[in-house]
């Protein structure tokens, strides 16, 4: 299900942040990876440009990560998109809010590159469960 | 070694990042102090240190995560208004962005930080938890030596994200948010952030008591971070320095001006072709000169565009300023709002770097001196509260920057007698000056006003050190002051240190260059006017006596023949006339710097456009070296014995 030409959104405001995903998504094999600053310039991006996966933090100017999600669900043509969830919190609200809204996945910072390839194991076994 | 090979390169974008970062949030805490309520501040804030949290995490940075955890902590609280600012909650939050910041310095000499003053996160608890007193607040720092045992305990009490809390439900929720079972509770399936938190509170704990103390006491803000660190430093400040951050719009600007360029050289190349096949037909030459004709104009295109990418706003400069002045204003017990304006003027990068300390200076200075105490500003009618500008501009090819107070104002005739009572200047000198003449004694070195010594300024050094630094950015600064009313610092810089506007000055048929903005006016040398005064050469010219310097005689050469010009320059020390030959026109030289070999009082080489090599001279050099290399004989005997003789033939 991995295919390594899958197209990542990955989406923060820090761009050390934005780099530090991308260089994990590297390891782990992902190398076709577009960046956004917030919610709403993801928004715009994945309305112009296809892509396979969302990797998004929460806090974030302009339109936060949670919302970003709601958007993304509530659009018939990006509802399937897989969305993974990072923030610095590990609170249960939030984590339950993340599951209301759909996320795919959440993810805690700091992680390593292994726990995001288990994060994303998870969600390809998932997604591959449902096209069967 | 550095604790985090391996991340170097991303320490330094994390801490160029967060470094602005804080920075903001250091100038919004100014604002926030002034509208406590403002929930746009607040959530700014917020973001600010929960943003500065993460990236931390993922450096390893578990005291900077703890510090900016509880930060975050306590501002969710304030906006959500569940606490309210008082002072002692907001020296609390200054008192933390100012250990943040430390642990910055920390982290760019490449050793991870030890955990925060207790105090300080005792004082971050107890503010969260809304107890915070004032008797708490004012309590002192405790004893370094005691500091232990306190911070022990603070250790060992749950975090507010204490692991244990939130770890048995993680599971559950993970299941219900990915519809996933987590298969067995492996280590592996347990997210790595709470561990994180785990290991940071067990290292803690197994900290001897000296290793906390060693961290706690090296906190201390007079402490800079390096004289106990390793010596990396100057390498990662290298590294941080050598950094730019550039829109990439501007990049892509350069990368189309080289596709053309490249688009043009191709054709020169057919072109040259035709031509050394014999084809020299109107078409063709018609064709080549339109293609240089293009390259030229690209060519000044991509030097623009390049220069541009060093351009960055002076806005992240000034964002650290407004904080400086209200410490120091509260300091010295007045009330001071540094206004900003002007944050968006570009400015090479390299200068942003040089003007910092100059700023913050006069910034101090305004602070300190210019502005009265509040019983006497009150007493003079004016509003308690003072405002001091930081202005910044275009003015044509230069940038200007203002630091402006609304103080009492600089009194020329005291300045001259403190002038005369330090020996720096005599009585006649002192006679002789005007408003603006006494107003630049203060660049003099070891010149104080203050009759007492504060922490803040008055050590009489500064501000010539000040004007040093605006100098040997060949920029020059001025004083403008009216009493009562306030003093004006004026600092004009040029656009860019990579273009030097040069006057071109021929000795015989050799010409020279010298910088432009040391030039006032250029006047003919008549015999006649030459007047010989304490055996040396002069002219007056309006009133001002000035002394006359062959450039053959600063450069060592034999007078070819009797100067005819004189070039009016203004030099930090001093104004005299430099006598030339003729001239040769002016410049915007592109100066090579001469690394290996370079001679005394030559700043430089640049090529003119008939391809001549011409040296460019940096004149205070070559005054000094007069002095310096006659050894003994004063300058004055050299000067009449050389140019006497000359001018009067």
């Amino acid at each position: 299900m991995s295919d390594p030409k899958m197209k990542f959104l990955v989406v923060d405001d820090f761009s050390t942040m934005r780099r530090i995903v991308r260089n994990l998504l590297k390891e782990l094999g992902f190398t076709n990876v577009d960046e956004a600053e917030d919610g709403q310039i993801a928004l715009q991006k994945l309305n112009s440009l296809p892509f396979d996966f969302v990797v998004t933090d929460w806090n974030m100017p302009n339109m936060d990560g949670l919302t970003l999600l709601q958007n993304i669900r509530a659009t018939p043509s990006l509802k399937h998109l897989p969305v993974l969830m990072i923030t610095a919190e590990a609170k249960k609200e939030n984590i339950i809010a993340a599951a209301q809204a759909g996320a795919s996945g959440y993810i805690v910072k700091p992680f390593t590159a292994a726990t995001l390839s288990e994060k994303l194991e998870k969600i390809f076994e998932k997604m591959g469960k449902k096209a069967a | 070694m550095s604790d985090f090979s391996g991340m170097e390169d991303l320490l330094q974008d994390f801490l160029v990042e967060a470094g602005d970062l804080l920075s903001g949030v250091d100038n919004k805490l100014v604002d926030l102090e002034r509208a406590p309520n403002d929930t746009g501040l607040l959530n700014d804030i917020f973001r600010g240190f929960h943003t500065i949290k993460g990236g931390a995490g993922f450096l390893n940075a578990a005291e900077l995560v703890t510090l900016c955890h509880l930060t975050e902590n306590l501002f969710d609280k304030l906006r959500n208004g569940e606490l309210e600012i008082t002072p002692e909650v907001m020296d609390v939050i200054l008192s933390s962005t100012g250990a943040v910041r430390d642990m910055f310095g920390y982290l760019e000499q490449g050793v991870q930080p030890g955990a925060a003053d207790p105090h300080l996160i005792e004082n971050l608890r107890l503010a969260i938890a809304g107890s915070l007193s004032h008797e708490v607040a004012a309590q002192p720092a405790p004893e370094p030596v005691r500091a232990a045992a306190p911070l022990r305990a603070v250790a060992a009490a749950p975090a507010p994200v204490a692991p244990s809390a939130t770890e048995p439900d993680w599971n559950v929720l993970f299941e219900t948010v990915t519809g996933t079972a987590v298969a067995a509770p492996t280590p592996a399936g347990v997210p790595s952030a709470p561990v994180v938190m785990h290991q940071s509170d067990d290292e803690l704990a197994h900290k001897s008591p000296e290793q906390i103390i060693k961290a706690a006491v090296g906190r201390r803000v007079t402490d800079k971070p390096g004289a106990s660190g390793p010596v990396g430093r100057r390498d990662s400040e290298k590294q941080r320095d050598n950094s730019i951050r550039v829109d990439t719009a501007r990049l892509d600007q350069v990368l189309n001006l080289s596709g053309e360029i490249g688009l043009t050289k191709n054709r020169l190349n057919a072109l040259r072709s035709d031509i050394l096949n014999g084809r020299n037909d109107t078409e063709t030459l018609h064709a080549l000169d339109l293609a240089v004709s293009q390259l030229d104009l690209l060519v000044s295109d991509l030097q623009n565009a390049v220069m541009k990418t060093r351009m960055q706003p002076i806005g992240r400069l000034f964002q650290k300023y407004p904080r400086i002045a209200r410490d120091l204003a509260r300091n010295l017990g007045k009330d001071v709002e540094l206004v900003l304006s002007g944050e968006e003027t570009e400015i090479d990068k390299t200068m942003i770097e040089d003007l910092s300390d100059p700023i913050i200076h006069l910034i101090r200075n305004a602070v300190d001196h210019g502005v009265e105490e509040t019983q006497e500003r009150l007493a003079n009618g004016k509003p308690e509260k003072s405002n001091v500008r930081l202005e910044a501009r275009q003015e044509g090819d230069h940038i200007v920057i203002l630091v402006a107070d609304d103080g009492r104002g600089m009194n020329a005739e005291r300045l001259r007698a403190k002038a005369v009572e330090k020996g720096l200047i005599t009585d006649e000198e002192a006679n002789t000056m005007d408003e603006r003449q006494s107003f630049n004694l203060v660049f003099l070195p070891g010149f104080s006003m203050a009759s007492q010594i504060s922490d803040v300024s008055g050590r009489g050094v500064g501000m010539d050190v000040v004007r040093t630094n605006i100098q040997k950015l060949n920029g020059s600064i001025e004083i403008r002051s009216s009493m009562g009313k306030g003093t004006t610092f004026i600092i004009s810089l040029p656009l860019t240190l990579a273009i030097l506007p040069v006057l071109l000055v021929r000795l015989g048929e050799q010409p020279f260059a010298v910088p432009l903005s040391m030039v006032r006016e250029i006047l003919p040398i008549e015999p006649a006017e030459v007047q010989e005064v304490g055996g040396r050469a002069t002219m007056v010219v309006r009133g001002e006596v000035l002394p006359i310097m062959p450039l053959s005689s600063l450069l060592g050469w034999d007078p070819v023949q009797t100067p005819e010009y004189g070039v009016l320059m203004q030099s930090a020390e001093q104004s005299f006339i430099l006598a030339i030959d003729s001239f040769a026109g002016r410049e915007d030289a592109v100066i090579k710097s001469l690394d290996d070999f370079r001679p005394k009082g030559v700043a430089g080489v640049t090529t003119l456009s008939n391809g001549q090599i011409v040296l460019i001279l940096d004149m205070k050099e070559l005054l000094g070296a007069l002095g310096d290399s006659r050894g003994g004989v004063s300058r004055r005997a050299l000067l009449a014995a050389m140019d006497v003789p000359a001018l009067a033939a």
